[in-house]
Parts: structure tokens; C-alpha cells; sequence
């Protein structure tokens, strides 16, 4: 038995619609996926003891006033709540919530912990401000800003190669993002759920070759929240309780030039890790929910993580087994190539999406029997790879 | 390019030997003495045995492109109008990697694994930055 395996369990989700909303304040976000996580616990607010926000990108002082225990008070949890701090580093924070949380709680220092993200990308800045900031946010001033670095380019640059080690097409890249979609169409709080075809794709404008605008993550607002507590505890509250059953992570840059395996990152070794701790093998997984800022992030991971074979990953999404009513549902929310993305709440928005589907909870688009899923999350400029398992029994 | 609204590189105090290096057109890198890795970016000690004591060397300036990308569209502010242009992973033969430019040449010739060469574009006075080109015969 590993150190966390089991001992631990989310019992509460919420979540706001993502996508452009001008008059909704990203604190409103926050509050409103705060009570639906607490309510959907059944759970007395007065029983959250620690509360831990991420970061929010588009507003200093907002993240600071999250960081100053806004929501402690916002909540009515002043003088009951034991401690409130952020938890961030961009893409993975879910990752390192997890790890923080469970630890916490494994130990006896936390009985029930809030975990709580909004941010307001769509609408708190303007549409070149989006792509000024993620020309400068964790991309080295020294090394790598003076050469006209940014996010389009860092995932395109890893697409080259991953296209070039691994001979999967620009076709089957496209196809991942109408695997989303179709997941997206039966999301009603996903930004974009028309249908989408590999052509339509393809014909959208070349951002940084290879890579298609419709192939991009689309900045927006949202939150959402949840809450971690002990398995006894959550038996408690819930016939269905979603145990982290394992997980492992590995940080292999902070300069993104410097990773020396772009068509792995660290997924390999964060996979064994998350396996191992559970007891389980990627034939076992019902669901993958996989980050996908990108595309191709959803096929070093397929491939990374054991769930297809080398070079496999592009074909098998193509051919629909990712799918709704597919062998292996991936990135269930439509991912933020659909349901959009707002900033650490990318991977927030896949682990609620995770726990939804262990819940039962997915309405339309549940997958059927899910017992086992295994959720990933990486930070900045991919510098961590993260993978966490969770089960609705504990095997 | 033009170079006038260029963001500058943000120094580190251990880094200006790189920095005067690429000014005076050598591509310098470091080596720890202990260990005797070759060592970018410059870090204040060596990253793979600890060592404190760390030189450093002219690079041989030859290496092949890792991975790239041609930028056609979203650039950042102060390189829209140097659409389409190159940013490129350089894997120096040292064993080093490196971001930069891919340059002289079109950016439609560029392939994973080409052969290429350092040369030196000044962005100011101050300033001077390694970029790529294919490697001569």
C-alpha cells in the first residue's frame, strides 16, 4: 500500500460555464463554485478547515486578495477556518493541489479542504494583452522572450518533433481536437460545443506551423471547486466517494529549450509512479482525462502513460476510440480546446470532469460502469508532468 | 528584423561572459572543471556534480536543429511585423541545447535534425544575439 493510496477522497464539485462573460466578476465565480462544491458534499461549510486557492492570471490584485483569505470570509469561515494559501504553478496546479491536500489530510493536520480556481482570461484582458502575457509567463526573459518565444510556438515546436519521432499526421493531430468536441457538444458548461470536422481544422488559420488556431486552447473565464477529505469521512457523506488511488510527477525544466524529451516530457515516469501506488496497469483505466492546451498533449500522454503503443496514439484517436461510446472516453469536458481555457482552471476543470464521471454524475455524456480514471495536469512551459488515479471503489 | 522595440535579454550577474562573448561574436558556453560536462544555459554551479568550479569555453558553434517552428501567425507585440521567422531548439555538438532564430535561408527549407551554424545578429549596442543559419559545406 502506498503512501496516499486510498486514504483520501473528493466528495464535493462545482463549476461555473466557461467561456466570455463581461459582467461576471471572476470573486463571483469563485463563491458560486465554492457553495456548489460544498453543497454537493453535504457537507457543513463550518467543517472546512483549510482552503486552497490557485493562482488567477489576469488580475495582481485579485490573486492577491485570494491569497489574503478572501473566500475564508466570503464563506463565513472567518475565525472557524485554520488556514488558507495558494497552491500554483499554472497548468499543474491541480497536481500539486492534490499532493498538498492529501498530504495534509493523510497526516491529520486538515480534515476538509476547499480547493477553489477562477479566472477572467476572456474578458479581464484584451485579445493581444492574452497573447503578450503568455509570450512572457514562465518563458525565460534571458533565453528565450528575445527570440520571439510564446505558447503557439512552444506547442508547435513540440508537434515537429513528436510528428518527426513518431510519423503521426497533421490529420490525426486535428482529430483529437473533434474527440473533444464531440465530448464538448454534450457539455453544457463547455465555451464551444458545435460540431467540428479534421477539414475545418485543418482549413483554420497556421499559427506557428504545425499548428492550426483551432488546434489552441481558447482563454476563458470560469472556475470551479472542490473538496478533498478523508476517506472515512467521505463514506460518510457519499455512497460514492472518488478515492485518489495514486499519482507521481516529474519536473523536467523550467526553460523550455532545455527539456531533452519533448515527445515524452515527464509522463512516463509520472505514469509508473501513479500505477504503481495504485495497484493498477493502463489496461484498467475506464477514462483518460487528459491536459490538453494543446493537442498534442493528449497524445504524449496516451502514449507516455502506456495507454497506446509508440506512434499509436494519432491513428487510435482518429479512428474514434476516444470517443463517446469509445473504448477509452478521453478528456471528457471537451478539454480546453472546447470547454476552454482559464488558466490553472484548465486542470481544475479535468479533475472536477474526473470526479464527475467516477460520481455518476455526468448526465449525457456519463460513461457507463467508469470505475478507474486516470487525470493529468502540467504546469508553465511543461515543466511537470503530473498523473493522478482515481477510483470510485478502492481495488 | 527590426530590432528597435526588441524585448532585451534580463542578465543574470553570472551570465555577462555569455553576454560579452556573443558581442564579440564567440559563442561561449561553460565547462565544469570537476566534472568536465559542458554546461548551458550559465548557472552559478554545475548542475550535474555541484561543483563551484565552473569555465568557460568558445563552443564550436556547429550543431543541428532539435525541433522548430515557422511563427506565421499570434506573435508576440514586437515581432508581428518579422512574420513568418523561425524559432528553432538547437542541439549544439557540445551535447548543449539552445533556443534561437533559424535565419538566412526560407523558413519553408528548415527540417528536424538540419545541420546548422551560429551567426551573430546585434539588437543593440549592448546587445548581440546567437542565431542559426545551415551549416556550410
Amino acid at each position: 500500500m502506498g503512501k496516499l493510496k486510498g486514504k483520501t477522497a473528493i466528495v464535493g464539485i462545482g463549476e461555473v460555464p466557461t467561456g466570455r462573460y463581461h459582467e461576471r466578476a471572476a470573486i463571483v465565480c469563485a463563491i458560486e463554485s465554492c457553495r456548489q462544491a460544498i453543497l454537493d458534499a453535504g457537507i457543513k461549510k463550518d467543517e472546512i478547515d483549510f482552503i486552497i486557492p490557485t493562482g488567477s492570471m489576469y488580475s495582481s490584485p485579485y490573486n492577491t486578495e485570494m491569497c489574503t483569505s478572501r473566500i475564508v470570509e466570503e464563506l463565513g469561515l472567518a475565525r472557524k477556518s485554520t488556514a488558507n494559501f495558494q497552491v500554483f504553478s499554472g497548468g499543474s496546479s491541480t497536481g500539486n493541489i492534490l499532493k498538498t491536500a492529501a498530504g495534509l489530510i493523510a497526516t491529520g493536520l486538515a480534515k476538509n479542504v476547499l480547493c477553489v480556481h477562477s479566472d477572467k482570461l476572456a474578458t479581464g484582458i484584451s485579445a493581444q494583452g492574452g497573447i503578450d502575457l503568455f509570450s512572457t509567463a514562465g518563458i525565460s526573459a534571458e533565453w528565450e522572450v528575445p527570440f520571439g518565444m510564446h505558447y503557439s510556438a512552444i506547442a508547435a515546436l513540440t508537434m515537429q518533433r513528436f510528428m518527426f519521432e513518431t510519423g503521426t499526421t497533421a490529420e490525426q493531430l486535428a482529430s483529437v481536437c473533434v474527440s473533444n468536441r464531440k465530448w464538448a457538444e454534450l457539455n453544457p458548461n463547455a465555451m464551444h460545443r458545435k460540431p467540428i470536422t479534421v477539414e475545418e481544422v485543418m482549413a483554420s488559420k497556421m499559427l506557428s506551423e504545425p499548428l492550426h488556431a483551432k488546434e489552441s486552447n481558447m482563454l476563458a473565464d470560469g472556475g470551479s471547486a472542490f473538496i478533498i477529505t478523508s476517506a472515512e469521512r467521505a463514506r460518510d457523506l457519499t455512497d460514492k466517494p472518488v478515492y485518489l488511488l495514486g499519482e507521481g510527477s516529474l519536473v523536467t525544466h523550467h526553460v523550455f529549450s532545455q527539456d531533452t524529451d519533448l515527445t515524452r516530457l515527464g509522463f512516463v515516469e509520472a505514469g509508473q509512479a501513479a500505477y504503481k501506488e495504485a495497484g493498477l496497469t493502463p489496461e484498467d483505466m475506464d477514462i483518460a482525462e487528459l491536459y490538453d492546451s494543446y493537442a498534442v498533449y493528449q497524445l504524449i500522454a496516451l502514449e507516455a502513460l502506456g495507454l497506446c503503443g509508440r506512434g499509436e496514439s494519432g491513428e487510435y484517436v482518429q479512428s474514434g476510440h476516444t470517443w463517446p461510446g469509445g473504448e477509452l472516453p478521453m478528456t471528457t469536458n471537451g478539454g480546453m480546446l472546447s470547454q476552454g481555457h482559464t488558466g490553472a482552471g484548465g486542470s481544475f476543470a479535468i479533475l472536477v470532469e474526473t470526479v464527475r464521471q467516477l460520481m455518476g454524475k455526468a448526465g449525457e455524456r456519463q460513461v457507463p460502469g467508469a470505475r478507474f480514471a486516470i487525470e493529468t495536469s502540467t504546469g508553465g512551459t511543461y515543466m511537470d508532468s503530473h498523473a493522478a488515479i482515481f477510483g470510485n471503489i478502492i481495488p | 528584423m527590426d530590432t528597435s522595440t526588441k524585448p532585451l535579454p534580463s542578465v543574470n550577474s553570472w551570465t555577462k561572459p555569455f553576454w560579452q562573448g556573443v558581442r564579440e561574436e564567440k559563442l561561449m558556453i561553460q565547462k565544469c572543471t570537476e566534472c568536465g560536462q559542458p554546461i548551458f544555459y550559465p548557472r552559478m554551479c554545475c548542475p550535474f556534480c555541484f561543483s563551484d568550479q565552473i569555465e568557460w569555453m568558445e563552443a564550436s558553434g556547429r550543431g543541428r536543429i532539435y525541433t522548430y517552428t515557422i511563427v506565421r501567425s499570434n506573435a508576440p507585440s514586437s515581432f508581428i511585423a518579422d512574420m513568418p521567422f523561425v524559432i528553432a531548439v538547437v542541439r549544439l555538438e557540445e551535447g548543449v541545447q539552445m533556443l534561437s532564430n533559424i535565419v538566412d535561408c526560407e523558413p519553408t527549407a528548415v527540417y528536424c535534425e538540419m545541420p546548422v551554424e551560429v551567426t551573430f545578429e546585434k539588437l543593440s549596442d549592448e546587445f548581440t544575439l546567437p542565431k542559426f543559419r545551415p551549416a556550410q559545406a
